[in-house]
């Protein structure tokens, strides 16, 4: 593992606060699933991918997912960072200059990030930290991002922990920083144009395996009409839902195990349903009730503790369309930013 | 299997063969009884299979590592195609947005074409080949739910190991947990639902035992299988090729380092 190797001398960015939980994350570990292998992968894809667009770096580039609570980061030589998803009122210091999510900044040596808010149903619970070049981790069966369930990848196969010490790969040309000491004028932001996606839309979700014959498609209706809270059991794993109206399984619809993916939604015998995240078991015998669109598997990594949660049923050529519309987004960001959308990893 | 398989899309990036699928009139009249509601216990998926007895659970997973290998090979070249899952009665094909793009129509049809191409369903696993023994400490800290495994199924402590460790084990196919095998089937005597309550956390090495099937957790997760014992044979390691010890068709066999 690469784990045991004592960081380089010198490293870019130091870890002086983790944060509630910080790990390394790129587009997932894709694959692997047979293995019993989890995708992994950033919660919120959308916004790695644009933060990453922002600094020059392809939208797969490993970066910091922050959960609920910022780190507290310092450069240890100059870099280029953008930060996207939940904006948790980041500041560089010295000098507490704000840095606005959505647009690159420059670090100077020795400059700090910190967090001046945090996390909440309203602003969303994840930010993602981007720098040029990207975190330089070991690829671990493809993919650079953490394993929490395995104990691999990422960084030492772990949350970060003060003291951590990350090294970049080598940033492209820092495209459109200005590069004076002490703070430079940002010059390059997400096009206001290019709405991107809110976490005040409903989930699009098409019907699951359970939600077939008439029983089944009566309970998706009852499921989607529902107005449903996040529980405080909610993690990278997956979501626990609830509502004051339970949505429970026929009783012995169990089913043998079975492959399942990030965005299924298992009915479980207590009336509470489980979305399942990146770092999902990937095989369950829960009956899957509907499962959230790729395109909005974004949204599902803002939800929190008593965060509402809307859904919304589309059929899967709808589906394609918003999966469609998201690729379009990105290209089109990253066309008016002046870089291509390189391959994913 | 007992028809054709159905398949349906799984989402908008994944495909479900379900080899058993359930009749369309499907109520709880048409089902078969289950075996294993004694004791009062709630039964738990999630994890174990549930209703196929041994043989049954030997005939489905192996259609499913055939379908899956046919699968495999027959998109290798197939742009957008990503890992195939067989499980208990199922295969999963996601799909991998980075492997290419295409729809999920598509994808469909491809699989469809595949599915209806089959010959007979295979009959089996091919018998033979080498048998690992996994070296176990029965009970004690290591297997904290040894004694009660035991008064749920009747049987002494010393039997209950002597059971679990004659018998040799197929592993029927991975899931849950990086390099998590699923083998089995159990000896009727010790199939047992999941524990009413799971714990938040098995240590790595646990072997276990639910439903048909027994396992070896290779990481620590959260887990609601009986702890039988442990070993400290280790079953995943990502820098290994492959990682997983364990390979769907193996045969398994655990070795009591405390003899009875």
């Amino acid at each position: 593992m690469s784990g045991v190797a004592a960081p380089r001398a010198g490293g870019a960015i130091e870890v002086l606060d983790a944060g509630l939980q910080t790990t390394v994350q790129d587009l997932g570990r894709r694959g692997y699933e047979h293995l019993g292998v989890p995708q992994s992968g950033a919660a919120d894809p959308i916004a790695l991918a644009v933060a990453n667009l922002l600094v020059g770096n392809t939208v797969g580039a490993a970066a910091l997912e922050c959960t609920l609570l910022g780190a507290r980061l310092r450069a240890r030589r100059a870099v280029t960072v953008a930060l996207a998803g939940a904006d948790f009122g980041a500041v560089a210091q010295p000098g507490n200059r704000p840095l606005a999510t959505l647009r690159v900044h420059r670090l100077n040596p020795g400059d700090t990030i910190e967090f001046t808010g945090t996390g909440s149903p309203a602003v969303g619970c994840r930010t993602y930290v981007s720098f040029g070049g990207g975190i330089d981790v070991e690829r671990v069966l493809g993919s650079r991002s953490t394993s929490l369930v395995g104990a691999f990848g990422g960084f030492e196969g772990r949350a970060l922990q003060p003291g951590d010490v990350l090294d970049l790969l080598v940033a492209a040309e820092p495209v459109g920083v200005d590069g004076r000491p002490g703070g430079a004028t940002p010059t390059v932001s997400w096009p206001e144009t290019l709405r991107l996606p809110a976490d005040v839309d409903p989930l699009r979700v098409l019907p699951g395996t359970a939600a077939a014959g008439p029983d089944g498609a009566a309970r998706l209706k009852a499921f989607v009409a529902t107005a449903w809270f996040v529980t405080p059991e909610f993690d990278r794993r997956g979501l626990r839902l609830e509502s004051k109206q339970p949505v429970r399984s026929r009783p012995g619809a169990e089913r043998p195990s079975q492959g399942v993916a990030p965005g299924a939604i298992q009915l479980a015998p207590s009336g509470q349903p489980l979305v399942l995240m990146p770092d999902a078991g990937t095989t369950g015998g829960y009956p899957v009730i509907a499962v959230v669109a790729s395109a909005d598997l974004c949204l599902l990594g803002q939800l929190s503790a008593g965060s509402p949660v809307r859904f919304e049923l589309i059929d899967l050529e709808a589906a394609q369309a918003a999966l469609a519309a998201r690729d379009r987004l990105l290209s089109e960001g990253a066309a008016a930013i002046g870089h291509a959308v390189g391959e994913p990893r | 299997m007992t028809g054709r398989p159905a398949i349906s899309a799984f989402g908008d990036a994944a495909i479900l063969i379900d080899l058993e699928p359930e009749e369309a009139s499907a109520g709880s009249a048409t089902r078969k009884p289950d075996a294993r509601s004694a004791g009062g216990a709630t039964l738990e998926a999630g994890g174990a299979t549930l209703e196929a007895g041994g043989a049954a659970l030997l005939a489905t997973t192996a259609a499913a590592q055939a379908l899956a290998a046919r699968i495999r090979s027959a998109t290798a070249a197939e742009p957008g195609f990503g890992a195939v899952v067989p499980a208990a009665a199922s295969v999963l094909v996601h799909l991998d947005h980075a492997r290419g793009s295409t729809t999920i129509d598509v994808a469909i049809d491809v699989v469809r074409r595949i599915v209806d191409g089959l010959e007979e369903a295979a009959s089996g696993w091919r018998s033979g080949g080498s048998i690992l023994d996994i070296p176990v400490r029965y009970g004690g800290a290591d297997g904290p739910d040894l004694e009660s495994v035991a008064a749920l199924s009747g049987l002494s402590q010393s039997q209950v190991m002597e059971l679990h460790s004659s018998a040799v084990y197929r592993v029927l196919f991975l899931g849950f947990a990086p390099g998590f095998g699923y083998l089995g089937p159990l000896p009727a005597a010790l199939v047992l639902p999941r524990r009413a309550s799971p714990r938040i956390h098995v240590p790595p090495g646990s072997v276990a035992i639910a439903g048909q099937n027994t396992a070896i957790y290779p990481v620590g997760s959260p887990g609601g299988w009986h702890l039988l014992g442990r070993t400290s044979v280790p079953m995943w390691d990502p820098q290994r090729s492959p990682p997983a010890v364990l390979e769907p068709g193996g045969l398994v066999r655990f070795v009591s380092e405390r003899p009875p």
